[in-house]
């Protein structure tokens, strides 16, 4: 579904220094996948999933979209955002037709199809509040299904759950989890959580630090629908031993990271 | 504020920010009448005596007329300033280069005493409706452009991606996302100018054309009345206060989201 070759980028830093952000990238992303991406802060997670969602240019390598070569913004892709970018002066309803309304459906029609998304994120009733009324949860809630309202067929979900609190981010998953089983879109996931990449993911993806490369693709066989039972999961062998594993790895990348930054 | 909304209506009425207002302004006037009986003398009129010549005036057509010839000066101008200053506040916000270019050149206009130019105005268009526009538009427009410059600039930059993501054209994000985010400082630029304005329509008729309300105050001066010159002075200032509600409800009819953005912030 997607795939991403070779895919570097330096930025100039502050100092003028280059900042390898990434540093050649390979990674295929399945249909209907559900991809979670983990990596140490800074190792250009995000950078990556502006790419794909053609927000952001590369120096070298490709990205492909079903085929189509990435060349900007396109109505294939929608992404979720970690401070949710809601429009603060417009209504629920209006922030979620927004996609609809910037690809030119008509507004009869965009009223109807926000308000069936709006019901799917358990909103309804909330149609004419405007974002600062709601809380954080309830706000990416509008986020999403501002995303799912394009019909996408790719979801690019950028930390979406880490602005707000624990107790919120449980609900998101299971809801997140229990519509992705029933539509089944592909998506990539970017977390900096190692229990939200296993709890969520079909394969977690280990990003090294500056510069990113793949340090590691992790299968979670867990059993799937798993909206219903997320307590469960965490209880069992696969997800302890997976997260340890991860937890590992990620410890090593932090250390080394710091004896680099003591040596340089 | 929970225990706000269970006391009974009177006290939440007298706790009102209308009667704190209400209450400094009887001890001001209180305080004015004292100090106008005792130590007045012919400069300081007491509260009552301004208060009577004011209702003295309103009875005149010369202040009517006064007022009109006035409002004229004051309503080309401001409309001058808005029709410039928001597109110009617009255009500055967005692009970076033209900010750099003209920020020497704003910030000399906004600091500059504008009475010095009156001079010159006359010079150079004379004594009529023209300049008084000018000056006052003068007045206002900067005002108006630092504003609405900086709404501009203060738009999240974090919306514009997300408008992108949804592949809005540069000119759906003007019309979704710039405009609209920057329309609550839009408004309280147009509000802080509109009062710059009233300074310069009052400003250009004492120093320049001794017309109008400028002239009344001017006139009263000369003829000692110093009741009768507080009178206009409480006539220009009762304006300029309708005015600037009214730019104030204006604001909060168009960009309701903004006051409860404000409200949340912490206060005691």
């Amino acid at each position: 579904m997607i795939e991403i070759t070779g895919l570097t980028k330096t930025f100039t830093g502050q100092d003028g220094a280059p900042v390898h952000a990434l540093g050649g990238v390979d990674l295929t992303v399945r249909e209907n996948e559900f991809l979670t991406v983990l990596g140490p802060s800074g190792c250009g997670k995000t950078t990556m999933l502006k790419m794909i969602a053609g927000l952001q240019t590369w120096d070298a390598g490709e990205i492909t979209v079903a085929g189509r070569p990435v060349r900007g913004p396109g109505p294939d892709r929608s992404m979720v955002f970690q401070n949710f970018a809601l429009l603060p002066w417009a209504t629920v309803l209006d922030n979620v037709a927004f996609g609809l309304k910037l690809k030119g459906v008509g507004k009869a029609e965009r009223n109807e199809r926000a308000r069936g998304l709006i019901a799917k994120v358990g909103l309804a009733g909330f149609e004419s509040k405007r974002p600062g009324e709601l809380s954080g949860g309830m706000q990416q809630r509008v986020g999403i299904a501002r995303a799912l309202a394009v019909e996408p067929e790719v979801l690019l979900m950028d930390e979406p759950f880490g602005a707000v609190d624990e107790q919120t981010r449980r609900l998101l998953q299971e809801e997140l989890l229990s519509i992705w089983e029933a539509n089944r879109l592909t998506v990539v996931f970017i977390t900096h959580s190692m229990e939200e990449a296993v709890l969520l993911g079909d394969r977690v993806v280990l990003l090294s630090a500056r510069p990113g490369r793949i340090a590691e693709i992790v299968d979670v066989p867990l059993d799937r629908p798993r909206s219903s039972d997320i307590g469960g999961l965490e209880r069992s062998r696969e997800y302890v031993e997976i997260t340890a594993h991860l937890w590992e790895r990620l410890r090593d990348m932090h250390e080394e990271h710091r004896l680099e930054r003591a040596a340089g | 504020m929970a225990t706000r909304t269970d006391r009974p209506q009177w006290q939440r009425l007298l706790d009102s920010d209308r009667s704190y207002q209400a209450l400094t302004f009887v001890l001001f006037a209180a305080a004015w009448q004292v100090y106008g009986t005792y130590w007045g003398g012919l400069l300081v009129p007491t509260f009552t005596e301004t208060a009577a010549a004011f209702v003295r005036l309103l009875g005149t057509a010369e202040f009517w007329d006064a007022l009109w010839v006035s409002n004229q000066a004051l309503a080309l101008g401001f409309a001058c300033s808005v029709a410039i200053g928001v597109p110009v506040g617009v255009l500055l916000g967005r692009f970076r280069l033209l900010e750099r270019l003209t920020d020497v050149y704003l910030n000399i206009l906004l600091v500059t005493p504008m009475a010095a130019i009156i001079p010159l105005l006359i010079m150079s268009v004379g004594f009529g409706l023209l300049s008084r526009v000018i000056l006052v538009t003068l007045f206002a427009v900067v005002m108006v452009i630092v504003n609405v410059r900086s709404g501009v600039r203060q738009v999240d930059p974090g919306l514009i991606q997300m408008a992108k993501s949804f592949g809005a054209t540069e000119r759906a994000v003007w019309r979704d996302v710039l405009i609209p985010g920057a329309l609550p400082a839009i408004m309280t630029g147009v509000r802080l100018g509109l009062g710059r304005a009233v300074t310069g329509m009052v400003i250009v008729e004492l120093l320049m054309v001794s017309l109008a309300l400028g002239g009344l105050i001017l006139q009263f001066r000369a003829t000692f009345d110093a009741a009768g010159l507080y009178a206009v002075i409480a006539a220009v200032l009762i304006e300029s206060l309708v005015l600037i509600a009214l730019a104030q409800w204006l604001e909060h009819r168009i960009a309701p989201w903004a006051r409860s953005t404000q409200k949340r912030k912490a206060r005691r």
